[in-house]
């Protein structure tokens, strides 16, 4: 079989990643151009460490955003002549280069390994942003209130904590318990806390000025429910958000196990902001407590929760990646990094192989370092404020 | 102090021309420049000077403890005739710690709270001497008792954290005195104390360095601790000595206008709020890249003339007619040292206090720890924090409550505003009845008709939201103004209302000095047109000059709205000048209360003795009685029976069958609504002197 060779295989490659380059591109512009304006994410641009996180993030972010232009073969696309073909390996019917080769299955790696990036990319941010606003929401109340509601809160986190993760995963994707209404009643009540969130920190915001709360009301609600509906109940009546059922399992896994990580920062954070003379400025002028927890103190709190929330993507993402590795929740045909992963390892001979289980596992580990470094030059910046 | 010296005895420590800078990022900041001074054998010299003056920055560079980013970028420090420039970092590390001493402002933060501090104080001997550990552990028994701890072979066997402020601080001096050093640089020793246990400190500090001829270097903001415990003074300002002589010829004869800014601007006996009121430095201090060319203190000075005094740098001029005085200053000869500045205030009307707007009957707050979260249960103790207070504020009168901590002030202050409710008793404002009501349940009327200035300007305000949003959104919970843009034009008359530019409307609090977050919150209570204000510490956070400004503004509102104003204080000075009527609390009681004169003038209580004579003074003429407490404030939660002060009371003695460890003595009415709460006959009050005279 005809190859291009480890030159052609580079330059295809960086090639292919076009509109990535065009977005980074447009990305530094602007950032060198309207830094002193941009805050947080111009001051990290003052570090190395800053830089290449932001860089790395960014190049994953734009290659899920732009997969079907950047992959030239759907993931699940089968050519059996490319079996195990080694990288640059040229397709000698379609002419087509198979960059980084073919796996055991036939199927590109190259276009595998960008749409696994779709896939870790949307179900990781998401599940931690649900997970930061759970633990916020019970976080607050519990390091403010402390006590009794502090004592409950506390002893569940507490329980799920102690709970081993991988045991709660291969239970939860078991098919007998995924026929129960177990994980969608978990759903529902995870993806409640978002709804809540919002409603309380627009009501008690805008409570004496009623013309602009109804409009945020409204807003939140409808847009709450129609991604409640599409996400619990798969009916969404546009049908534009919908999840396959394994894919919310895992979904709703990480979510469950990562809240009360998210809780206990919070509940610390929020026991030190307490005692602050805002808070008792707040108090003595008859605020709602939940007022002085989300527009007070939260705010407050913001530097180290970017922070821990750039790491636990991070630890998310290798989650994910744990999970496909061990075939659970996602399906067998998907190209997430975690089950390409798996794939790759199971070749017969994975000395002769080794590319079919190492760019995923390359890929999934300089997002990672990524995250870990933009939330590193993040704390640097907290720390200086 | 000074005699001890040979007149022609070489200098401990002479400092020529010394230059420090910070290098952050790509600037440098200069925080030192030009700073000259010797420090003879047995002589105490004054630092002093506002934050950001550069006083600790000259402290630490004696030290060559500059951390990574600061450098001496100029001049010499010579140590016992050596330029420590020359010296290697062996040489200094062996220094540091037995010829040199520090001593510093936080005294758990100085000390490892992971070690007993026996071991803390052998260390010293051991690694500077190498002596034996007997000889070791027997020096650091003998230094606690030096420095009059109670019962040193416990103290050794305990750790920091068992032991209070006092006493940690007094084992941290106990720490740098066992090496017997030449030289012992004291940063702000006793600003994190309570004022009886930082006299007894300053006691401690001048006695010892008489007994063993330590040189000090006392860096400090407070003029009195200055005037009591050294024989020379250096003034800073903007990282210059602006004035620097003997304590006596600069505080009497003061020649630089900054110098007689920071007196003027400190309540001294003579101050009067009404008669002669305080005058305040105008303008703020300059950021270390835009100091102005000439004189740093060129703009804020009254006494500036363009072309003179901003042509160039100005050296340090001897002043004719006093031994080693110098001042910074091109017109001092020139200048009218006891004219007035134009522009200060020299009067104003007395205001009369109207009819009583807060009354307080026998307020009791307790509370009840248990002994253990979980399982308690019937363990519980009680903790009293307030015990049967009762008093009254009229409208217009400023009720100044005084206490050390633990007194129970913050507590009472708590109570009226609804974030705790009483245990029992009553607090009335206007005729309604608010002990039982938490702030939550208050109507709006009463939350606005009470509310709060709050002692840390750092912590005020809310870092993330603009000043304009605060004010604004206190308008709203207080239902000032019908709509948004109505209450964004009061917001706007409230920032004119404590003089500060409209234009801090969209500014976020770091971008507010101390002083003026203070304004902001000072705008914030006032903005609901509040009856009673309480004022707790405003303005101990804040500079010198910029507390007189604070002061005054305060006051003129309160005059012009006519607010009652609950002041608590530990500052007798401040409490004198802004104060009607005087509150002195101790461990949960009022043990004395009166107008101003009756507190201020005998019969005292003991414990208002003893305050008076703790608070140090920056006057010369001023002559004070000398009465250190003995030992420490005793803790709430395991208060002494019978009179709560009887544990440090020097009147004891004469109370007759021990009545006062018994029984807690009643309230007794003085005459004219003075009241104190002592078991001492009449004539023993009768005989009592004045503790402070002015001569």
């Amino acid at each position: 079989m005809e190859s291009v060779g480890s030159f052609g295989i580079i330059v295809g490659i960086a090639a292919r990643f076009w509109p990535v380059w065009i977005a980074l591109a447009l990305l530094l512009a602007g950032v060198v151009r309207y830094k002193r304006k941009l805050g947080l994410l111009g001051h990290l641009f003052d570090s190395l460490i800053g830089i290449g996180g932001v860089l790395i993030c960014a190049f994953w972010l734009f290659t899920a955003i732009f997969a079907h232009w950047i992959a030239p073969l759907d993931p699940r696309v089968q050519v059996s002549v490319m079996k195990n073909a080694l990288p640059g390996a040229i397709d000698p019917e379609t002419g087509m280069v198979f960059l980084l080769g073919g796996d055991q299955l036939a199927r590109d790696v190259f276009s595998r390994v960008i749409y696994g990036a779709r896939i870790v990319l949307t179900i990781a941010p998401a599940a931690t942003l649900i997970a930061l606003l759970v633990g916020i929401t019970l976080g607050l109340p519990a390091g403010y209130f402390g006590r009794g509601v502090d004592h409950v809160l506390s002893f569940l986190a507490n329980l799920v904590l102690a709970f081993p993760v991988i045991l709660l995963f291969y239970l939860l994707v078991t098919p007998g318990i995924m026929e129960t209404a177990i994980p969608y009643v978990m759903a529902g009540v995870l993806f409640l806390f978002p709804i809540i969130f919002f409603c309380t920190l627009f009501y008690t915001r805008y409570k004496e000025r009623p013309e602009k709360l109804y409009i945020y009301l409204a807003v939140t609600l409808v847009v709450g429910f129609w991604i409640y509906a599409g996400l619990v109940f798969n009916a969404d009546p546009l049908g534009i958000i919908s999840i396959e059922p394994n894919e919310l399992n895992i979904f709703v896994a990480v979510v469950f196990a990562s809240s009360p990580g998210v809780f206990r920062i919070v509940r610390g954070l929020a026991m030190d902001i307490k005692t602050r003379d805002y808070v008792s400025a707040a108090q003595t002028r008859g605020e709602h407590p939940w007022y002085i927890m989300l527009w007070e103190m939260l705010p407050n709190a913001r530097g180290p929760l970017i922070v821990d929330t750039c790491l636990r993507i991070g630890y998310t993402t290798i989650l994910l990646g744990t999970l496909g590795f061990f075939g659970l929740g996602m399906g067998p045909e998907s190209p997430d990094w975690g089950t390409a992963i798996k794939d790759g390892s199971q070749v017969a001979q994975l000395r002769l192989y080794f590319w079919e289980g190492l760019t995923p596992a390359l890929a999934l580990m300089s997002l990672v370092l990524g995250l870990n470094l933009l939330a590193d030059s993040m704390r640097e910046q907290s720390l200086k404020d | 102090m000074n005699d001890i010296a040979p007149k022609n005895a070489a200098p401990i420590l002479e400092i020529e021309n010394l230059s420090i800078s910070f290098f952050a990022r790509a600037f440098e900041i200069p925080a030192v420049m030009d700073f000259s001074c010797t420090v003879m054998p047995g002589e105490a010299m004054g630092i002093v000077g506002e934050s950001g003056c550069g006083k600790s920055t000259v402290a630490l560079g004696i030290m060559r403890d500059l951390s990574n980013i600061g450098k001496i970028v100029g001049g010499r420090i010579k140590f016992q005739g050596r330029d420590m420039g020359d010296m290697s970092d062996a040489e200094l590390r062996s220094l540091r710690g037995s010829k040199i001493a520090m001593i510093y402002q936080e005294p758990m933060a100085s000390l490892n709270p992971a070690m007993k501090v026996g071991k803390q104080l052998m260390e010293v001997p051991l690694i500077h001497e190498k002596v034996s550990k007997a000889e070791a552990h027997q020096r650091s028994v003998e230094m606690l008792k030096a420095v009059r701890l109670p019962d040193p072979e416990r103290m050794m066997r305990s750790y920091p954290h068992q032991l209070s402020g006092g006493q940690q601080q007094r084992i941290v001096i106990a720490m740098a005195l066992l090496s017997k050093p030449a030289l012992l640089l004291l940063d702000e020793p006793t600003t994190a104390l309570d004022v009886t246990v930082e006299a007894g400190i300053v006691d401690l500090v001048k006695d010892l360095s008489r007994r063993y001829g330590t040189s000090m270097i006392f860096v400090s903001h407070n003029l009195g601790l200055i005037l009591e415990t050294c024989d020379r003074i250096t003034v800073m300002y903007s990282g210059e000595a602006v004035e620097t002589g003997a304590v006596r010829d600069v505080f009497d004869r003061m020649r630089h206008p900054y110098t007689q800014g920071l007196f003027r601007s400190i309540p001294l006996p003579g101050a009067d709020k009404n008669k002669r009121p305080l005058i305040a430095i105008p303008g703020q201090l300059p950021l270390p890249h835009e100091r102005p060319k000439g004189c740093n203190f060129g703009p804020r000075c009254h006494h500036f003339v363009k072309g003179l005094c901003d042509a160039a740098e100005i050296p340090m001029i001897p002043v004719s007619g006093h031994d080693n005085h110098f001042s910074r200053c091109v017109r001092f000869n020139e200048i009218d040292w006891s004219a007035t500045p134009p522009g200060a205030k020299t009067q104003a009307e007395p205001v009369k206090p109207g009819a009583p707007v807060l009354q307080v009957a026998d307020l009791r707050k307790y509370y009840r720890v248990a002994a253990n979260e979980v399982f308690g249960g019937g363990e519980g103790r009680v903790v009293k924090a307030n015990e049967s207070i009762s008093f009254e504020a009229r409208e217009s009168e400023t009720v100044a409550i005084v206490g050390e901590s633990g007194c129970g002030k913050s507590t009472l202050a708590k109570v009226l505003l609804g974030l705790e409710t009483a245990s029992a008793g009553s607090v009335k404002l206007g005729n309604k009845e608010i002990q039982s009501t938490g702030v939550e349940m208050r109507d709006v009327q009463t939350v606005a008709s009470i509310q709060m200035v709050f002692q840390n300007p750092f912590d005020t305000l809310n870092p993330s939201h603009t000043v304009g949003s605060q004010i604004i959104r206190t308008l709203e919970k207080f239902k000032v103004g019908k709509n948004a843009e109505e209450r964004r034009q009061k917001m706007l008359a409230l920032l004119d209302l404590v003089k500060l530019p409209r234009a801090f409307e969209t500014r976020k609090p770091r971008q507010l000095s101390g002083g003026q977050k203070q304004r902001i919150g000072v705008a914030r209570a006032f903005a609901g047109n509040a009856k009673v204000v309480v004022a707790d510490e405003p303005v101990s956070a804040l500079d010198v000059s910029v507390q007189a400004a604070v002061t005054e503004l305060l006051m003129d509102i309160q005059r012009k709205n006519k607010t009652t104003m609950l002041f608590i204080s530990h500052d007798l000075s401040v409490v004198r000048y802004i104060a009607d009527r005087v509150i002195v609390m101790y461990l949960g009681y009022i043990v004395e209360q009166g107008t101003t004169d009756q507190i201020f003038a005998p019969p005292y209580h003991p414990y208002t003795e003893a305050l008076l004579s703790a608070i140090p003074i920056a006057d010369t003429s001023v002559v004070k009685k000398h009465i250190v407490l003995e030992g420490e404030i005793p803790s709430a939660m395991n208060p002494p029976t019978g009179c709560p002060f009887q544990t440090r009371c020097r009147y004891k003695h004469l109370v007759p069958d021990s009545l006062c460890e018994k029984e807690v003595p009643p309230s007794r009415d003085l005459g004219q609504g003075h009241r104190s709460l002592c078991w001492l006959s009449d004539d023993v009050l009768a005989k009592m002197e004045p503790v402070i005279t002015v001569t």
